[in-house]
């Protein structure tokens, strides 16, 4: 029996889009026809398609391959000095932008900090080799606490021909640490997605392996993979799976250290929050080492403790009793939050439109609230993610792939939620137009949003967003 | 006083076809009847301009660049040379084969150039000499609009010349459709190949353009390199120089700008058929070795 | 066996944590990262299309369009959304790997003619990204193309600057975009006879509404008729109604194309409209003026008698007294500042202008880094550090980064550093208050709408300054040393 929510249809959902799509050129209607419908809940699989190239001119919320590689996979890892390889702006525009905090002594034994090759005219006529194989040798030198250097391609680079891998094997040699090519050139792709998966094969092909734990293994070595710290949600989740009575060895990449990940083949399970970003080294690591991987969710109450349940049954008694109490234990706390603001929030509606895999993930955290999703979509997911959303999204809903800001106004103008949750770009044009909004990539800069710690900052944030007196004013007497 | 136009040409050509040295002998030879020139080497050998130096390798614009860090403390002066007949010089330069991106030398080079107002009123004409072939889009940099309106493309009577020349022209057609760029002529420099005159100007007329000038080959112009000048200035009474005077001259006062039309590939086989160029062989034969 | 034996997982010690903590204070750590060659760490300056960017949000009902990769369009307009918090609506013809193969002419076409149809500007101005630079589009051709195969009308504004971001920064993009929007728009205009009666402003890459807004007030106290250029105060600081609002301000483009009339232009910052003034001396009407950014009461008196002697009109008497309240204010306040240690990093334009009211206020700007710029800022500044005695032995630093300046500050330390928000690690590796200015300032709210130049503008840097150390004075002393006046 699927999800419904009140005056949300699918005729209503597809006369919606005809009418949006129509204004369009008819080039680009036909272009964004398939990566727009109302969801089907029970359909076998999604009918949005996705992970198609960008239409020119039509104002995406997109990033690029090398977006992918520096803020999601390799930015997060604190004790590596990532070199944003090319011209200035890619590693000046991602230097702190993405909230993955980190432990650590900045500039000493944690690097979240911005190393560029800074480009000229010179480097692009005669190429970056020799510079990058200096520019290596001195970060090592200055920053000698680093357990690893990882260089990240911007579009030059790829452009001029440049071969960073060559460099990356002579100076790991030379330095004795992990030194790691990532060719993550922005046209790469149609999105952040390809550098994922670049960042996932330079894992597999320059990382995983190539270290082993001092300690000895344990039947409860898990790593946690796919949570990247936004706002400090690995510190959140992680306490759960402890009290759990896991071990979690290495976390991807979150607050995370390359010398772990090196040695995450050792481990006997691997919890993914982020599929999408991170699904790739999963199946690496299953295939290569016989590492089963399973899925989480780690937002709301409800999916907390579905998760907890599902993680425990992949181990013996004494783990899923373990899960149980805490179940036990966070839920009357969990139960305090849903009595305090659910009847403040009782009835809204939200659309969505963010990353990986929060277009999904939140909506149980939502509807814990009382707050039902009228429609949501991805920047950059792949068939697999869509599939796995229809089954959370009510009939009906809309959802859209890669929407364009032309687009995206018209659906809200239209299903008027109570709140959007999307990122900073769209933030302020929705505010302009005395919509509440929370950016749902940076949490805002609060959070954690993970966990039961996080679900209390969550609800208090989104209160705090639908129910802020400065709405009331927006609208003046005169 | 009339406004004086300058006028903006460039040079292409197969590799090794004798470009520069071509390209030198008629800068010196407008020079020689009093017009103001410059050369823009536009290739990473950077040897566009030594004959009118005298020098073995002049200061590129991206070796400075390289030197200094930025091009914004690179000075006209640093790369800005006077040689023979006043003749202004700069090389664009750039890497070695295989690495980094020449093509964007040719573009930094030529926007510092503009940039430092090295393209004085008082200049008759300025000559790029440009790389063997167009093969991204820097190389074409010297033929975009408010660039060089003129092409000239150097080419003799061997075939991989012909068929270079009959590329470049296909990539004339293409900036010409946006801009004012045109073919101006081919200019043979001769290798002593069979009807050599005949067939270039059976191509040229073919391609719609001219053969504004048959070069004979003559060993004074190796003896005037290795000396580091053109004929022009080491022998001015030579034949040769006036070949090249004689270029220079019809160059000066050519007024025949085309849009090519270049050939489609068998078309340019059966001109090349009919000269000798090439032999005719059985369609079955094709593919097979010597002793199949 | 060796080689390829596989390392056991190194975690750092506690006493290696405490060595290198204390190394990178000292001289010889300084020494070997000055000695860098390479590496940039920690850098100053952005890269040219977002200087680009900005121009084309200054101007009315005109949208940005980056020729390039996607990723760099949303980078740009993620800066602008995090520190005015305002949207940028901007569009990208996103070109992708088949973009760099055979160019990006088709992308150009169909996203000009979907934001054309979508977003219904009057002008679209187009800058590149390094991927089209690097491969060598030819944007003029392409646009010519464009317009003849009907992509946008043939009479539709399309200026374009080449924007390379391995060149320059981000000032650089800023005079490329204005300069060929302002000879685009211009073009054919100019009429015949004398100039009119007006003033072109270009304030220069500025992040500061309240900047522009007050360039206005100034003007119309005098009651020259003006056309500021780019002017994005109500573009970056506009209204929240209940309505969204794509372009909600900009220079209008009729005022913009007339500016070729006016009788004078000033630009005030250098740095950023070398280009820019170059052709408004070669075509404009009027007179072309050059002048420092008005930080201070100096460079502030020295913009008013450039207007006064201009356009023959004394100098307001409100701007008069506003002149004497911040002086009045630097005279009252000088004791809480006098003598203290700066270390100041930016761009060219805005740090001639800090270091000028620095200067006047008894203040030593001690370290001026700028991570990007040549050898004629260097002199400039050097020339300008020699006019006081407050300058005397004060270092200029140029294309020197934020760790070159952490280094600077654990071996050679100040009282204070002012700059944008990337300098707060610095501030709290050194417990020296950070002072922001600049952009990005993405970690507070509302500075941008706060003047800092012009006579208000120097009360206001003042203010912030002078009221900081009294912070720290009240929250740092011990409780014999605490009181009620300051």
């Amino acid at each position: 029996m699927s999800k419904t929510i009140e005056g949300i249809t699918t005729e209503r959902s597809e006369k919606l889009i005809t009418e949006t799509l129509n204004e369009m050129p008819e080039k680009a209607q036909k272009k964004r026809r398939p990566h727009v419908g109302a969801n089907e809940p029970e359909a076998e699989t999604c009918a949005v398609k996705s992970n198609r190239k960008t239409i020119p001119g039509v104002m995406s919320a997109r990033g690029c391959a090398y977006a992918g590689a520096k803020g999601v996979v390799w930015g997060p890892i604190r004790d590596m000095v990532h070199v944003s390889h090319g011209p200035i702006g890619c590693g000046f525009y991602s230097w702190g932008t993405r909230r993955n905090l980190v432990q650590g002594v900045p500039g000493v034994t944690s690097f979240a900090m911005d190393f560029t090759s800074d480009f000229q005219e010179r480097d692009i006529v005669y190429g970056g080799d020799k510079k990058l194989e200096k520019l290596i040798g001195e970060a090592d030198q200055l920053f000698p606490l680093n357990h690893g250097i990882s260089v990240l391609s911007e579009c030059p680079v790829g452009l001029i021909g440049d071969d960073i891998n060559a460099v990356t094997k002579k100076m790991e040699q030379e330095l004795g640490k992990l030194v790691v090519p990532c060719n993550c050139e922005g046209f790469r792709g149609v999105s952040q997605s390809l550098g994922h998966h670049i960042s996932n094969d330079s894992i597999r092909d320059f990382v995983i392996g190539k270290r082993e734990f001092e300690e000895p293994s344990s039947p409860y070595d898990v790593a946690l993979i796919g949570d990247y710290n936004i706002g400090g949600d690995v510190w959140a989740a992680k306490p759960i799976l402890e009290e759990m009575g896991l071990n979690v060895k290495a976390t991807w990449t979150g607050d995370g250290a390359i010398e772990e990940i090196a040695a995450t083949h050792q481990v006997k399970l691997n919890l993914i929050h982020c599929y999408r970003s991170m699904n790739y080294m999963c199946k690496v690591m299953e295939e290569k080492w016989g590492i089963p991987w399973v899925e989480y969710n780690f937002f709301g109450p409800t999916k907390i403790a579905e998760s907890i349940r599902k993680i425990a049954a992949l181990f013996d008694e004494s783990i899923q009793e373990k899960a149980e109490a805490v179940i036990a234990k966070y839920t009357p706390g969990a139960q305090a939050v849903i009595d305090r603001y659910r009847p403040r929030l009782e009835g809204k509606t939200a659309m969505l439109f963010v990353g990986g895999l929060r277009p999904r993930h939140t909506v149980g955290a939502y509807e814990d609230l009382g707050i039902q999703i009228t429609g949501t979509g991805y920047e950059f997911a792949h068939q697999d993610d869509y599939d796995r959303t229809s089954a959370e999204m009510a009939k009906g809903t809309l959802i859209y792939d890669d929407v364009s800001e032309f687009e995206f106004e018209r659906y809200v103008e239209e299903l008027k939620p109570d709140l959007v949750g999307s990122g900073i770009k769209e933030k302020y044009v929705f505010q302009k137009a005395g919509i509440p909004f929370r950016q749902m990539h940076s949490w805002d800069y609060s959070g954690p949003y993970h966990g039961y710690t996080g679900f209390e900052i969550f609800a208090r944030d989104i209160d705090m967003a639908i129910n802020s007196p400065t709405w009331k004013l927006v609208k003046s007497p005169f | 006083m009339a406004e004086k136009k300058m006028r903006q040409i460039a040079i292409y050509g197969k590799g090794g076809i004798g470009k520069s040295t071509t390209t030198q002998n008629t800068v010196a030879g407008l020079a020689s009847l009093g017009k103001k020139v410059m050369i823009i080497g536009c290739d990473p050998k950077a040897d566009s301009t030594r004959l009118i130096l005298h020098a073995k390798a002049q200061e590129t614009v991206m070796d400075k660049v390289r030197e200094l860090g930025t091009v914004e403390d690179l000075e006209l002066e640093d790369v800005l040379k006077w040689g023979y007949g006043d003749v202004k010089c700069v090389e664009s330069g750039g890497p070695e084969p295989g690495v980094g991106c020449a093509g964007r030398g040719v573009i930094t080079a030529i926007n510092f150039l503009e940039e430092e107002g090295a393209y004085t009123p008082d200049l008759d004409f300025v000559f790029y000499d440009v790389l063997g072939d167009v093969v991204c889009g820097g190389f074409a940099m010297p033929i975009r609009e408010n660039k060089a309106q003129e092409i000239y493309i150097v080419v003799s009577g061997e075939m991989m010349a012909m068929y270079a020349a009959n590329n470049i022209c296909k990539g004339i057609v293409k900036y010409a459709a946006s801009g004012s760029v045109r073919l101006a002529g081919l200019i043979c420099n001769s290798r002593n190949t069979d009807r050599e005159a005949d067939l270039i100007t059976a191509l040229a007329s073919k391609l719609g353009t001219q053969m504004i000038h048959f070069v004979p080959r003559d060993n004074q112009v190796q003896r005037a390199e290795l000396r580091r000048m053109t004929v022009i200035e080491y022998s001015p009474e030579h034949k040769q120089a006036n070949e090249y005077r004689e270029l220079a001259r019809k160059i000066a006062e050519n007024e025949m700008f085309v849009v090519p039309t270049p050939l489609e590939m068998e078309e340019l086989e059966d001109l090349l058929m009919e000269f000798g160029i090439m032999e005719v062989d059985d369609e079955e034969n094709i593919g097979k070795a010597e002793n199949a | 066996m060796t080689e390829n034996a596989v390392k056991k997982v190194y975690r750092t010690t506690p006493e290696e944590v405490d060595k290198v903590r204390k190394w990178i204070l000292t001289e010889d750590y300084k020494e070997k990262n000055f000695a860098r060659e390479a590496l940039v760490v920690n850098p100053a300056h952005a890269c040219q299309p977002l200087g680009a960017e900005m121009v084309a949000h200054g101007f009315k009902d005109t949208l940005p369009f980056v020729h390039g990769s996607q990723g760099c369009a949303s980078y740009f307009r993620s800066t602008f959304n995090r520190h005015f918090r305002e949207p940028a609506p901007t569009v990208a013809d996103a070109m992708t790997e088949d973009g760099a193969v055979f160019g990006g002419q088709n992308n150009l076409f169909e996203g000009l003619e979907n934001a054309y149809t979508l977003y219904k500007p009057k002008m679209m101005a187009v800058f590149t990204t390094c991927m089209p630079e690097v491969i060598g589009d030819d944007l003029t051709a392409f646009i010519r193309n464009a317009k003849s195969a009907g992509h946008v009308p043939e009479d539709f504004p399309l200026p374009y600057a080449n924007t390379p971001s391995f060149n320059g920064t981000h000032i650089n993009g800023y005079d490329s975009m204005l300069k060929s929007i302002l000879e685009y728009l211009t073009e054919g205009k100019k009429k015949d006879g004398a100039p009119k009666e007006s003033l072109n402003l270009i304030p220069g890459f500025d992040g500061n509404t309240a900047n522009y807004r007050e360039y206005k007030r100034i003007l119309e106290a005098f009651g020259i008729p003006y056309t500021l250029m780019a002017d994005i105060s109500d573009s970056f600081d506009s209204v929240c109604d209940g309505t969204y609002r794509l372009y909600p301000g900009g220079t209008p483009l009729e005022d913009a194309a007339d500016s070729i009339n006016a009788k004078a232009t000033i630009s005030l910052q250098k740095y950023s409209t070398i280009q820019t003034m170059r052709m408004v001396k070669d075509t404009f009407a009027g007179s072309a003026e050059v002048m420092p950014m008005p930080i201070g009461i100096k460079n502030t008196d020295a913009f008013l008698m450039k207007l006064s002697e201009l356009f023959g009109k004394p100098i307001p008497e409100e701007l008069k007294a506003e002149r004497g309240r911040a002086v009045d204010a630097m005279t009252d306040g000088h004791q809480y500042v006098h003598g203290k240690k700066f270390a100041v990093y930016g761009d060219p334009d805005y740090l001639l202008g800090l270091v000028s009211f620095m200067l006047e206020m008894g203040m030593i700007p001690w370290h001026v880094l700028c991570s990007r710029s040549n050898r004629k800022f260097e002199k400039e500044m050097k020339a300008l550090l020699e006019t006081s005695e407050f300058g005397t032995g004060c270092n200029v630093w140029i294309n020197r980064d934020l760790w070159h300046l952490h280094s600077l500050l654990a071996t050679d330390p100040v009282d204070g550093i002012i700059g944008d928000t990337h300098g707060k690690y610095l501030a709290r590796d050194h417990k020296i208050p950070l002072f922001r200015v600049g952009f990005p300032i993405i970690d507070r709210i509302n500075l941008h709408r706060t003047p800092l130049i012009g006579y208000n503008g120097a009360v206001n840097l003042l203010s912030m300054i002078a009221n900081k150390f009294l912070d720290i004075v009240d929250d740092t002393s011990d409780d014999q040393w605490f009181e009620m006046m300051r």
